[in-house]
């Protein structure tokens, strides 16, 4: 099965043949399963910026040990601070990971979380317009003025840009 | 089967790739070079427009250099969206906001040379293996390529493009432990000596945006040093204090302790206040290029850990912050 899988996916089968393993991994789940690891496999090989992964699982496991967060205030995150993409590697570390999933599961899982975690906020996947100060207050003394010398301030040039 | 061949072959051909890079570059640079480079930065006259790139985002900005018989004068200006323009000018800064220039901080009063000494390039070394990657061609001039590669992973790799004959700087790259570029600069034009505008350099240009008049020390200086009692535990080898300081900052009412890590290349500040309780001064996780940005309220005090290194390297710092004080 897994051998016509990866042909399925290399193109290598006739029509028919691919009609019939189509309407196979509609119905089982297991066969379903193989289908989108070999697409994560690759995926993986070629080294995209984002990875599709089913996560829903994962996270639900996870959300049941996290305590709920009180947050009592009713208003949107502020809309001026701006988003900023967290990394990948930042992402999957234990802090972000909440605020992250978040954004990312499936739309089935959604509800159920929401009732689970009413008052959740994506705190860290918002970066508040102070932290321009601490990133220019940073920057001031960090050796890369050394090195780039002129150039510098560039961070800081593009930091001020999102100040107003 | 087939996918397992086929993950093998790439594998395969992964390794013998980095271990023919390992042999292609072992060529180590020398100190000398790299003090010229250092050096060049600040000694050089130079005009040209350049690409900043980071996250998925690309602004240009141009550049002016010129070295008068005091010191430098830098003019930044940013080509994309909305004017803005730097100048620097012996440790202070003036921005160009609403039509107006206006000193907005003041780096430490630097002397004319870089602090990139030969006591601190060899610090280099014991942190990066530095090493030569070759000639490539930025901007129209020949640039020896040379790679600052970390001996572990809790920082950034980077590589820097020098001009060949100046040591000029031309790109600059920071790279994660993949590979990637998560940040670069490079000039896309640039003329480096010869006839450059110098029609804004003095005091009198910018005398009209109050460059004239007198800043007080404390501002001059960044803020006051002072011993805080703070201490970071975990931090990568190498990385030593450089700075530890009492600092005004906008929208604060109190002073700011910030102290910063260095380890040649890259740094880490950790700043330390009051908790205020205001709610947007949330725990997390944040990054921007190669800069991550880490928040958390520690026993009452607002600690944010800012750093071009990987996060998790600013998230290790800040977890080990303790007050060692009376």
């Amino acid at each position: 099965m897994k051998k016509e899988i990866s042909a399925l996916m290399d193109g290598e089968l006739f029509e028919d043949e691919a009609e019939n393993l189509f309407d196979q991994i509609k119905r089982d789940p297991a066969t379903h399963k193989d289908w989108e690891i070999y697409h994560l496999i690759g995926d993986v090989l070629r080294q995209p910026e984002y990875i599709h992964c089913d996560l829903s699982a994962k996270v639900r496991e996870r959300m049941q040990d996290e305590p709920t967060v009180l947050a009592p205030r009713g208003r949107a995150v502020n809309q001026k601070a701006r988003a900023i993409a967290l990394s990948a590697a930042a992402s999957l570390a234990a802090v972000g990971v909440v605020a992250w999933m978040s954004l990312q599961v499936s739309p089935e899982a959604a509800p159920q979380m929401a009732m689970q975690q009413p008052a959740l906020r994506p705190a860290s996947a918002q970066i508040q317009p102070k932290s321009n100060d601490y990133l220019m207050a940073h920057q001031e003394f960090s050796p890369s003025i050394d090195m780039n010398g002129g150039a510098s301030y560039i961070r800081t040039v593009s930091y001020s840009t999102d100040e107003k | 089967m087939r996918m397992c061949v086929a993950l093998r072959r790439v594998l395969l051909g992964g390794l013998l790739l980095a271990a023919a890079n390992t042999y292609a570059g072992e060529r180590q640079v020398s100190l000398d070079w790299l003090k010229t480079v250092a050096f060049a930065a600040h000694q050089t006259d130079y005009s040209g427009v350049f690409v900043y790139q980071y996250d998925n985002r690309i602004e240009t900005s141009r550049i002016i250099h010129v070295v008068e018989s005091d010191s430098e004068y830098e003019k930044l200006e940013s080509l994309d969206g909305p004017k803005r323009e730097i100048i620097r000018h012996h440790g202070q800064v003036w921005c160009y906001i609403n039509h107006k220039m206006v000193q907005v901080d003041s780096q430490q009063v630097r002397g004319r040379f870089p602090s990139l000494l030969p006591e601190r390039l060899s610090a280099l070394s014991s942190n990066y293996l530095i090493k030569e990657a070759g000639m490539e061609r930025v901007a129209g001039y020949n640039t020896q390529v040379i790679l600052f590669q970390p001996r572990d992973n809790l920082r950034y790799a980077h590589k820097i493009w020098a001009h060949t004959d100046s040591g000029l700087l031309l790109k600059a790259a920071v790279l994660n432990d993949k590979k990637q570029v998560i940040e670069q600069y490079a000039f896309t034009q640039l003329q480096i000596g010869g006839n450059i505008d110098r029609s804004w350099v003095g005091a009198k240009d910018f005398a009209g945006y109050d460059a004239g008049l007198p800043v007080s020390p404390e501002t001059a200086m960044g803020g006051t040093t002072i011993n805080s009692g703070w201490v970071v535990d975990t931090l990568p080898a190498g990385f030593k204090k450089t700075r530890e300081i009492q600092r005004p900052m906008r929208g604060k009412h109190a002073p700011v302790i910030q102290i910063v890590y260095s380890d040649g290349l890259g740094a880490i500040s950790v700043f330390i206040e009051p908790d205020d309780g205001d709610e947007d001064d949330v725990d997390g996780l944040t990054s921007r290029g190669a800069v991550s940005l880490y928040h958390k309220v520690l026993d009452k005090h607002l600690i944010t850990a800012v750093g071009e290194v990987p996060p998790r390297t600013v998230m290790q710092a800040l977890d080990s912050v303790r007050y060692n004080g009376k």
